[in-house]
């Protein structure tokens, strides 16, 4: 549906975007993930023919987004990172307005204009003039404006920035609901959103593509050594020796934030040793509070192929390299 | 050509919505009005064409008209960021500039165009008075109609130039003057073939003549192809901004 080749865009003196290349295939859901200033935006807005490439082909729905600029448009619901909307205009005169402007007339109009106002939860302020609505607000009325159209292409650049956190929850679903029907890209800074909502993720850093794939498999990407996390009230250096003459156990380490601990334990690649942990507790007579296998996630991902001095090729280290990722992100 | 129409009722709306647009009808009316009487009392006893007095009251004032309704065309949109919103809908360059063209041209002939009655206004209320050379108070509208299409050409131009708005009104309150004034500066130059031709760009003159009645499909041509030439430069420019 989106197909992206080579694209590079500079700025004056800048390298934006340096020969990206990445597909979109129909009825997907694509995270776009990256710092600020990776080159997030500036990819949105080539998609949606904002600005134009350097060099490099950008098509959508088999078309061209140069040649074939406004059928494109056409094809394209577009949710700006900074929602502006005219201050002085109410929102059901804003979304007829730009309903006309999509081509939209007559009875089609008003049904649609009914319908994306009420999955962006518009009712009660469909006569409140825009100047006077919250930031939520305004995000949800540019929401709408973008599905208006009922496009087949959705690239929405933040959409929960700003919101609360129903409204952040509502806006997932209706953005999982888009789903079958929409193509959707979008970006956000919330990577706990992107793993729920997104089928597959894109990692952009410095104009580049460092990263494509489900969040499941970048999360495995990183599995290195797996740590424990387990708190235990005893004799600490007791524990300590205990716990690490269970066999898998590499190395652990002492956190002493209370009598708890935490404990961190180290273990080998594939090894679950959370049972004979808590075998050598029991055993011993010790109290345990908690017992817990630190999951990585995607905020690790993230971390590692991101961060200044690490290349994308190291980035399977494992856990290490997530570690030192976050102190230098830190 | 639905779009077009869509974004000119869009372009008329922001003009009407705020309250700066009734605040400039008034302005302006008092002051090219008072402008005209002034003008009046002083040629008293005089023969002197009333319609000239009042076109030019209103041509005296139309600079700053034209700086307050243009100087937000392009620049705020570019400002505030809702130009990122009309790029990216599905409308053409062109069909946008020529929407927002003609909603200011409009609202801009809306305000100066009623001054005109004013010769009227001035005949009822005066027996010295006898008759209004109808003809006359046609080409003074027609011509201030042509000014003011030139004008807002220029405005929406600069205005396309820059997103800060006091830049935009300070660079369209000093192009509409260098219009108006352009045969002036002509004719200081010493080069015969430039100071002869220099009365065919003259504002002033062309004011002169259409508010006797005599209509030059010259002036005419000319006025229209520097709207078009101005609002085809526009049209270019604004494509151009996708690729810096």
């Amino acid at each position: 549906m989106i197909r992206v080749e080579n694209l590079t865009r500079r700025f004056a003196g800048v390298t934006a975007l340096d020969s990206i290349s990445f597909e979109v295939r129909r009825g997907e859901i694509v995270g776009f993930l990256g710092p600020n200033g990776a080159g997030k935006t500036t990819t949105m807005r080539v998609l949606t023919g904002y600005l134009a490439p350097t060099s490099g082909r950008v098509s959508v729905a088999g078309l061209d987004v140069l040649l074939d600029s406004r059928e494109v448009r056409q094809k394209i619901g577009y949710l700006p990172e900074n929602v502006a909307i005219y201050p002085e205009m109410r929102i059901i005169e804003y979304l007829r307005y730009r309903g006309r402007l999509k081509g939209l007339h007559g009875r089609k109009l008003r049904s649609r204009i009914d319908d994306v106002v009420s999955s962006c939860g518009l009712g009660d302020v469909r006569r409140k003039v825009v100047g006077t609505l919250s930031k939520g607000y305004r995000q949800r009325v540019g929401l709408a404006d973008s599905l208006l159209h009922e496009p087949e292409v959705v690239i929405l650049d933040e959409p929960t920035i700003g919101l609360d956190p129903n409204q952040i929850r509502m806006v997932r679903n209706l953005v999982k609901g888009l789903a079958p029907r929409h193509t959707v890209l979008l970006s956000s800074h919330i990577l706990p959103e992107v793993e729920t909502v997104c089928e597959r993720v894109l990692i952009i850093n410095r104009g580049r593509i460092v990263a494509s794939d489900t969040p499941g498999s970048l999360v495995g990407l990183l599995k290195g050594n797996m740590h424990v996390s387990v708190e235990i009230q005893g004799p600490t250096d007791t524990v300590k020796t205990e716990l690490e003459t269970i066999p898998g156990v590499v190395k652990v380490t002492y956190m002493a934030h209370d009598v708890w601990g935490p404990y961190v334990c180290e273990c080998a690649k594939g090894r679950d040793i959370r049972t004979e942990i808590f075998r050598a507790v029991a055993a011993r007579g010790w109290v345990m509070r908690e017992l817990r296998s630190e999951r990585q996630n995607l905020e690790d991902v993230f971390v590692a192929m991101t961060a200044e001095d690490i290349q994308p090729s190291q980035a399977g280290n494992g856990a290490a390299g997530g570690e030192h990722g976050k102190e230098v992100a830190a | 050509m639905r779009r077009f129409l869509t974004l000119w009722a869009r372009e008329m709306a922001g003009c009407f919505l705020s309250p700066i647009a009734y605040v400039i009808m008034v302005l302006f009316f008092a002051a090219s009005s008072f402008t005209f009487f002034f003008g009046v009392l002083r040629n008293a006893g005089e023969v002197q064409s009333l319609v000239l007095l009042v076109v030019s009251a209103i041509v005296l004032w139309q600079p700053v008209l034209i700086t307050v309704v243009c100087m937000r065309l392009f620049a705020e949109e570019k400002r505030t960021g809702t130009i990122e919103p009309l790029m990216t809908a599905p409308v053409t360059e062109a069909e946008i500039v020529m929407g927002k063209y003609a909603g200011a041209l409009s609202f801009v002939l809306l305000v100066s165009l009623p001054v005109m009655g004013c010769v009227y206004a001035l005949a009822a209320l005066s027996p010295g008075v006898e008759f209004i050379d109808n003809g006359a108070v046609l080409g003074g509208a027609l011509i201030l109609s042509m000014l003011s299409a030139f004008f807002v050409a220029v405005g929406l131009f600069v205005s396309l130039l820059t997103r800060n708005q006091i830049v935009a009104a300070i660079g369209c309150f000093s192009a509409a003057w260098l219009v108006v004034l352009f045969g002036h500066l002509l004719a200081q130059i010493p080069l015969p073939w430039v100071y002869n031709s220099a009365e065919l760009y003259s504002v002033v003159s062309h004011v002169e003549a259409f508010a006797r009645g005599s209509i030059d499909t010259r002036t005419l041509v000319q006025y229209v192809a520097g709207t078009w030439f101005i609002l085809f430069v526009s049209v270019r420019m604004l494509e151009s901004k996708r690729w810096l």
